[in-house]
């Protein structure tokens, strides 16, 4: 991605055109900033320049008290440490069982996996949105509601569909041939799996991780109607208590949102060539 | 003999990887599909243990009811509007950018930010900017523009139709972005020789090599702007009065708030059956585009 980005630009020439697409990219570009600079700037607020000063000014006196009030508020320690816990452990989980089930359809012609297959890929034009409600009720049922388990069980159901659609779209890259050698030299499915598939999909694996952590990682919904007890809460959740909770003071909401937002921009910036790949597999493939 | 239970034995290997996630796809998707389906057809609140019975009466009730009506006209007027804005805009920025432009990473990072942030506090961030940051923008330009967009039930379509596109074009663009480098450079070579200008070539090449993406964006955007629910929560909270109720927004009021279950699991049924319509008219529409090229 990076590579071809460089080697497009050297090809085409730098004209008059050039020059007004860029302004006109620029203006555009500050139009996507504004709101976050916004979150910014009210985020070292204070509570006083909420009423007073012009909202478009920058603060007089930057502070980390907004800050420091969020991080309380929002029970941080807790919110924090469940987001990060249920998010890894659902992707890696996820992960495992797409790229296992992506990898027997893969080498398997009989009707079972190929009924598989499109049972899976059936769920990808139903957003769990759409089915919150039986979810909810099945989750209910089963007493899953106010478990940890049961949040990360139900990330894992509603990611298998895109977990296995990605990982199938990449299984027909890695050759056949070492798995082969693998099995004669007597290794079992499961072994050839993890020791032998795994780590040649890796690529794909960080694709699918990275994707999802995100999708988890933001979401409302599920978290807020499996994890609604005070110490399972997410941050989303949390985040939109306090925004309903404190309607004037703003300037603690706009501090938490650079909380919750920084650590997810950070993994973005990190990992964006895994991220970027995931999104255009479905799009270069067709 | 050995050889074929051997084989026997790989393939019910191969059906014990695939089972977990389909034990959990089963149960966490696939029943609570039916069941929402079978629910439909009752009067249950969610309490009792039998299922009162009541056949089609809670999708006679959709057709009649004029808050379901107001729902549905407001999430099919914001998931046209978004696949028009978000393709548009995804397309001219990525063709922007695949272009001779300087600084390509920095837009590209840019325009992808705010898909980051989650839509609940999207949501947030906007009704923050037009209830308060940007009125006082007319003080400055001494104009008299209304920012305040989520006051009124006329405007707040158009409110949510900005904050909402301002989080995803970005992430339509890396799409179109992708297709457009995977086109061979030939082509255009080859239409240069031969005299084309640049906007025929834009046409005549880019646009029909664009196909798989252009299936991808516009069912994507289409299903994803139908499943409209957290981008609410946290701004207009459905108002004001009625006017930003989306169909997922009003299913959870019914059914969590008010627990009409049966009512509620109507209206989910419903919107699956939208979706499931829609996409499939989408996709076989479009691939037969995709195949005349």
């Amino acid at each position: 991605m990076k590579d071809k980005l460089i080697t497009s630009e050297t090809k085409k020439k730098y004209t008059l055109g050039t020059f007004c697409v860029q302004i006109l990219m620029s203006i555009v570009g500050l139009f996507f900033l504004i709101p976050i600079f916004m979150v910014f700037s009210y985020s070292f607020k204070t509570k006083l320049e909420l009423y007073i000063g012009n909202p478009l000014a920058l603060p007089k006196s930057p502070s980390w008290a907004n800050y420091v009030t969020a991080f309380q508020k929002l029970n941080m320690g807790t919110t924090f440490f469940n987001t990060l816990f249920y998010t890894a452990v659902s992707v890696v989980i996820l992960a495992l069982f797409s790229g296992a089930t992506a990898w027997a359809i893969a080498r398997n012609r009989s009707k079972f996996f190929k009924f598989s297959y499109f049972y899976f890929i059936v769920g990808i034009l139903i957003p769990y949105q759409a089915l919150f409600l039986p979810i909810y009720i099945m989750g209910y049922t089963l007493h899953l509601t106010n478990t940890y388990y049961g949040i990360i069980l139900m990330y894992i159901a509603t990611g298998m569909s895109f977990g296995v659609f990605l990982m199938t779209s990449f299984m027909n890259t890695i050759p056949i041939e070492i798995e082969e050698a693998a099995r004669i030299d007597g290794c079992s499915i499961y072994q050839t799996y993890f020791r032998i598939v795994l780590p040649l999909i890796k690529p794909a694996m960080a694709t699918l991780v990275i994707m999802q952590s995100f999708t988890i990682w933001n979401d409302y919904l599920m978290a807020s109607l499996f994890a609604s007890d005070n110490n399972l809460q997410t941050l989303t959740v949390n985040l939109q208590m306090l925004f309903s909770q404190e309607t004037n003071d703003y300037t603690t909401a706009m501090a938490a949102i650079v909380i919750s937002f920084v650590p997810i921009c950070i993994l973005f910036i990190a990992l964006q060539k895994y991220f970027i790949k995931g999104m255009t597999v479905g799009a270069v493939k067709g | 003999m050995r050889k074929r239970s051997l084989k026997l034995q790989s393939q019910a290997q191969y059906v014990s990887l695939v089972l977990p996630g389909m034990i959990l796809f089963t149960v966490g998707v696939i029943i609570p599909m039916f069941m929402g389906l079978r629910y439909s057809f009752t009067s249950w609140d969610g309490f009792t243990k039998n299922l009162p019975w009541n056949g089609l009466d809670n999708y006679i009730k959709i057709l009649h009811d004029p808050d379901v009506l107001n729902a549905w006209w407001f999430t099919i007027k914001f998931t046209f509007w978004n696949t028009i804005i978000q393709n548009v805009f995804a397309l001219l920025l990525a063709v922007a950018i695949d272009g001779a432009i300087k600084g390509k990473k920095l837009y590209r990072t840019i325009f992808f930010i705010p898909c980051l942030i989650s839509p609940v506090v999207a949501g947030f961030i906007w009704m923050r900017l037009y209830g308060t940051v940007l009125p006082a923008l007319n003080g400055i330009l001494k104009t008299n523009i209304n920012f305040m967009l989520f006051g009124s039930g006329s405007t707040v379509l158009k409110g949510f139709l900005i904050a909402n596109n301002w989080q995803w074009i970005g992430y339509w663009m890396l799409i179109y972005i992708a297709a457009l480098q995977s086109i061979p450079g030939d082509l255009y070579e080859a239409a240069r020789v031969d005299g084309a200008s640049s906007i025929l070539q834009f046409f005549k090449i880019t646009i029909p090599m664009l196909a798989p993406a252009f299936t991808i964006c516009i069912v994507g955007i289409t299903v994803g702007s139908l499943k409209v629910y957290d981008l609410l929560v946290a701004s207009t909270g459905g108002g004001p009065g009625r006017a930003s109720n989306s169909i997922i927004y009003l299913t959870y009021n019914n059914a969590i708030n008010d627990r009409q279950y049966g009512y509620g699991s109507a209206m989910s049924t419903s919107l699956i059956v939208v979706l499931l319509i829609v996409a499939a008219v989408q996709i076989s529409w479009l691939r037969k585009k995709e195949v005349q090229i």
